[in-house]
């Protein structure tokens, strides 16, 4: 009993983790029909903002890391993307692709490849005894910010103005700048926040690993695309819900197979994806956004 | 009020619009007929800002408005109620009418304006909380003219309104156009069903592959030699 309860909390705060990033991905794609692979180095510029950062105030590590990462991805739309946004889509997730590299590059050459550790929020890393149950602190702590952070989502898009213009623009960019949404101004909000998920999940993937790589974004964020890709291309629940089934799906395998089979595990990940997709190539929840218009 | 010169519009290697020239005044119902491929719909994104303008001048209440940016024109008073009325088939009703109204600074008077579109379209109040994307055709049109009312346009263009509609829906339709102008709208209807828009406007424009091939009032247009022909496009196939 005490197993299965320990790996459910570890399936959701890792699906949380999954959904959060999925998110910042699915946001932008949702509005610009673009796959930002750069998103998973807005996730390591916040990591290595911590480790530069390192030895100041926790609080001050911890906005610096987050204003480093909503910046970047602010300057990002505007100098890489903007230019091109009359571009195919092929054309501008070969850009993203351009600047995932680059950010990597650019911090191989300030930090060298050799893998840095820092240490923040050491509090989070010890745990919460419930009748035999030890629940680590940050996954609670990751669950909590993940669920605050959907319902601020889903109350910003449904209750205030702009929320309600993305929401237009992701349905119909064309006739929401006919009603008057100035593109300019919903693209560089949708790239805010996915900068302030980001942000978010910088911290909590140092807190949890306490390593950092100039290539840690990328894993990251290939599983969190599958999830869009899972949950339905264009619907932000959808990527949530995506990242949540990912994140059950490897725990519930790292759990269910053999020790011998257990490297392999994210094979058996994509296999199962790959299979559902087979099934349902349309994901789980399919995007108003991505429906054909009559 | 609007004035075309000259107007070009190509898609690739494809002309459009092969130099189009037309004047609107300010109160006036205007309509432009033709065939499907005249040209018509080019012409109305080409004012709204949606397709670029190859060559040639649009002017709206004196000043040149080519390469404006279709959220720029709708701030100057120029709202489209596009081909398709594509309206925001996730958003509810009530935000859909309410996202016309984005551009707009005078937010006091938007609850107001709100009502006068209901008044004009009652079957909408019934559904304001369900999303847009049930309604039927009929009911999509009357959204998505009420939508491009709560910018305040000055000129409202609109392409199509009958399409698909069943003969009584249109009629309606025509008639808020009828009511709009009393309230000091500038109207440019572009139709394929030449009947209608005949009979709402002040004036006709005929345009057959991209060029205007004759203008004039409804029994003028009837009158002259030709109409016929150059309404179902056989003219346009003339070298």
């Amino acid at each position: 009993m005490t197993f299965v309860l320990q790996n459910i909390v570890d399936a959701i705060s890792l699906g949380a983790l999954y959904a959060l990033t999925a998110l910042g991905i699915g946001l932008i794609f949702g509005i610009m029909r673009l796959i930002n692979f750069a998103h998973g180095e807005l996730i390591m510029l916040g990591a290595y903002a911590l480790f530069f950062t390192f030895g100041m105030h926790e609080a001050i590590m911890g906005l610096v890391a987050m204003a480093l990462v909503i910046a970047t991805a602010i300057v990002m739309e505007r100098v890489a993307f903007r230019p091109l946004r009359r571009a195919n889509p092929a054309t501008l997730l070969i850009a993203s692709f351009a600047l995932a590299y680059f950010l990597q590059h650019l911090v191989l050459l300030i930090f060298g490849a050799r893998p840095k550790s820092v240490t923040f929020l050491h509090e989070l890393s010890g745990f919460f005894v419930v009748e035999g149950l030890r629940i680590p602190k940050l996954q609670v702590v990751t669950i909590a910010i993940t669920i605050v952070l959907l319902v601020g989502l889903v109350v910003f898009f449904r209750r205030s103005s702009i929320g309600t213009q993305m929401r237009a623009a992701a349905e119909d960019f064309g006739m929401a700048r006919l009603v008057g949404v100035r593109a300019n101004s919903v693209i560089a909000i949708a790239f805010l926040l996915s900068g302030v998920l980001a942000g978010i999940i910088s911290l909590l993937y140092v807190v949890q690993t306490g390593t950092l790589t100039p290539r840690m974004g990328v894993s990251l964020v290939l599983v969190a695309f599958v999830a869009t890709v899972i949950g339905g291309m264009g619907s932000l629940v959808g990527a949530a819900v995506g990242g949540l089934v990912v994140g059950v799906l490897t725990v519930a395998l790292q759990a269910v197979l053999t020790v011998e089979l257990r490297p392999y595990r994210d094979a058996f990940v994509f296999a199962v994806l790959i299979g559902f997709l087979l099934v349902r190539p349309q994901g789980l929840l399919r995007g108003r956004s991505a429906r054909e218009r009559i | 009020m609007l004035a075309t010169e000259d107007l070009r519009v190509t898609y690739g290697n494809i002309l459009a619009l092969g130099g189009v020239s037309l004047r609107i005044e300010e109160r006036e119902i205007v309509s432009v007929i033709g065939p499907n491929g005249a040209g018509k719909s080019s012409l109305l994104n080409a004012i709204a800002g949606v397709v670029p303008v190859a060559s040639g001048s649009i002017e709206f209440e004196g000043q040149a408005i080519a390469g404006t940016a279709p959220e720029d024109l709708v701030r100057r008073g120029i709202s489209l109620v596009p081909e398709g009325r594509h309206i925001f088939g996730g958003l509810t009703v009530a935000e859909n009418i309410r996202i016309g109204a984005v551009a707009r600074r005078d937010r006091g008077a938007i609850d107001g304006d709100v009502d006068r579109v209901l008044a004009m379209f009652p079957v909408l109040r019934e559904r304001l909380r369900q999303p847009a994307g049930k309604l039927s055709g009929g009911e999509q049109q009357m959204l998505a003219i009420g939508r491009a009312l709560l910018a305040r346009p000055r000129l409202l263009l609109i392409d199509e309104p009958s399409l698909g509609l069943a003969p009584l829906v249109v009629s309606e339709v025509y008639r808020a156009v009828a009511d709009l102008r009393a309230e000091g709208v500038t109207i440019l209807i572009v139709e394929q069903s030449a009947t209608r828009a005949l009979e709402a406007a002040d004036r006709t424009y005929v345009l057959a592959s991209g060029s205007i091939v004759m203008a004039g009032g409804a029994a003028e247009l009837r009158a002259e030699e030709g109409f016929e022909d150059a309404y179902f496009g056989y003219k346009a196939r003339d070298p």
